[in-house]
């Protein structure tokens, strides 16, 4: 019993820092992070600027090692990328070559799963990001929130345990910004899974978190830790959601000036 | 949409206008001034052309000619281009066979085909195969570069995309860089064509017995005026039809880089 529950562990950062050494010098962005996520948690890293926040997702997604501490997938050290952690991107990053429905049965094409099953299998993940008649557009012919559609539906597709998304709706114009908040929303809320999320908006943050881990600037750090309980989806303008804005707005107001 | 074929209708005049004007400016030159006596009028060569379509120069007639030039340059093309494309995405995805060909590739690449045609006739006698050798060699240099920078400049997070849905090295290789690099693959097939089709050329004036480079040669020992002319204008409808054959084949190729609609 206690196995099984370890097995469940989802991601563990365990002081986990990145400092990069560049011909001027190091530079530290990441500095002894710890959390752990819960099954089918909505996690929002949520901090200002530029800097650490990419660092740490590409670090649990395996893209880049940590030089300090350690980060756990499902209890062992995660070493490289793997389909069971799906990523986002914020550059979108999708095969141009491909078509909607190449791009989103892509994972499964190299497993070797065969055409109908993958082609069904992928079907149901683009009706459910809200494409259907878009399968065989190519990249370049979709907008950009339809092109972050189909980057959800390829990591979702995937079948993957934890879900990293990295500033995904950085990118877009406020409006279809708003509109990709809730759609994610919906999505998630039919298709659990544990995702770990990033973003420098507050809004965004707080309509989506279950629980928000606000960030220091360089080097990342955690400054503090909030359960958002609020009943979804969220009312942008209720009391409870503007005194939270404030107050998470007001300690990093206060971080940014010592 | 009107306006547009309008414009169309207004270039396509003005493209048969060019070429009218400049069989015009040839007729008058060769009528009027001393340049009659060193060039036949256009009448005259598309005469002779016709005579040469229908009737035969040398042992067959001119098609067959472009024909023959035609097989030889699609053949060592091909060759070419496939080691080309193939050592430049290696180059381009693996430091270490850049480390290895590189140097090496550098140094071939500026040479002219032409400078090899003594050591093609030492090393493969008169048949084809030298023939057949300087044209790959044409098409290989040509091709090699633009297929390594279309492996090295594959996007970094794309790569990333495929290795977190579960690609391994060769995955990633077939499916992610010889994609994203076709673009630039094209780019250089198409510089390899005409290149190509202008080594066939010389490759047949050295020694051959039909082909277009022979025609020309041969129009030169008849001191035949109309026949080198006539290999000419065949020379460059051949490349002008070769590339724009490249083109459309770029086109649907590369359908997915360009904006729809």
């Amino acid at each position: 019993m206690e196995q099984e529950r370890k097995m469940k562990a989802g991601i563990e950062c365990i002081n986990a820092g990145k400092v990069f050494v560049t011909p001027e010098g190091e530079h530290e962005v990441v500095r002894n992070l710890s959390f752990a996520t819960k099954e089918n948690e909505f996690l929002v890293l949520f901090g200002p600027g530029q800097c650490g926040k990419t660092t740490i997702i590409n670090m649990i997604a395996g893209f880049e090692d940590v030089t300090s501490g350690r980060i756990l997938a499902d209890g062992k050290k995660v070493e490289k990328p793997e389909p069971s952690r799906g990523v986002v991107f914020q550059n979108i990053a999708l095969f141009p070559w491909m078509t909607t429905m190449g791009n989103v049965e892509y994972g499964l094409k190299i497993r070797g799963v065969k055409k109908e099953q993958r082609r069904a299998e992928a079907q149901k993940y683009i009706d459910l990001v809200g494409l259907s008649g878009f399968e065989n557009s190519f990249p370049v012919q979709l907008s950009g929130g339809m092109k972050q559609r189909v980057g959800i539906a390829r990591a979702y597709c995937n079948e993957p345990e934890v879900m990293l998304m990295d500033e995904p709706f950085g990118a877009l114009d406020a409006q279809t910004r708003y509109l990709m908040q809730e759609e994610l929303q919906r999505i998630w809320s039919a298709e659990k899974r544990t995702v770990i999320f990033v973003t420098n908006n507050i809004e965004e943050a707080l309509y989506l978190a279950d629980r928000i881990i606000v960030l220091t600037n360089c080097p990342a750090t955690i400054k503090k830790e909030y359960v958002i309980d609020l009943p979804r989806p969220r009312n942008l303008v209720s009391e409870e959601f503007l005194a939270l804005r404030r107050e998470i707005t007001g300690i990093l107001d206060s971080s940014q000036e010592d | 949409m009107k306006e547009e074929s309008k414009e169309n209708l207004v270039c396509g005049l003005c493209a048969i206008t060019s070429v009218f004007a400049f069989l015009l400016v040839w007729y008058l030159g060769c009528t009027f001034t001393a340049l009659g006596k060193l060039l036949p009028d256009p009448i005259t060569v598309l005469i002779g052309m016709w005579g040469y379509i229908v009737g035969t120069v040398g042992k067959c007639s001119l098609l067959m000619h472009a024909l023959h030039s035609l097989q030889r340059v699609l053949i060592g093309f091909l060759i070419g281009s496939a080691l080309g494309i193939s050592l430049g995405l290696l180059m381009g995805r693996y430091r270490l066979a850049r480390a290895i060909f590189n140097p090496i590739f550098r140094v071939i690449r500026p040479i002219p085909p032409i400078a090899w045609i003594p050591i093609s006739i030492i090393w493969f006698g008169l048949g084809e195969t030298p023939k057949i050798f300087l044209i790959a060699l044409a098409a290989f240099a040509n091709t090699t570069l633009n297929a390594m920078t279309g492996a090295e400049s594959v996007d970094k997070t794309v790569i990333n995309a495929a290795k977190m849905l579960g690609a391994n090295e060769f995955q990633i290789f077939t499916t992610v860089v010889i994609p994203s690099a076709v673009p630039s693959i094209f780019a250089g097939l198409q510089v390899g064509i005409s290149c190509a089709w202008a080594s066939v050329v010389a490759a047949e004036m050295v020694k051959a017995s039909n082909g277009l480079g022979w025609i020309i040669q041969a129009g030169m020992d008849n001191n035949n005026m109309t026949q080198i002319i006539s290999g000419i204008i065949m020379i460059g409808l051949g490349g002008f039809i070769l590339t724009y054959i490249m083109r459309t084949i770029e086109g649907v190729a590369c359908r997915w880089n360009r904006s729809g609609r």
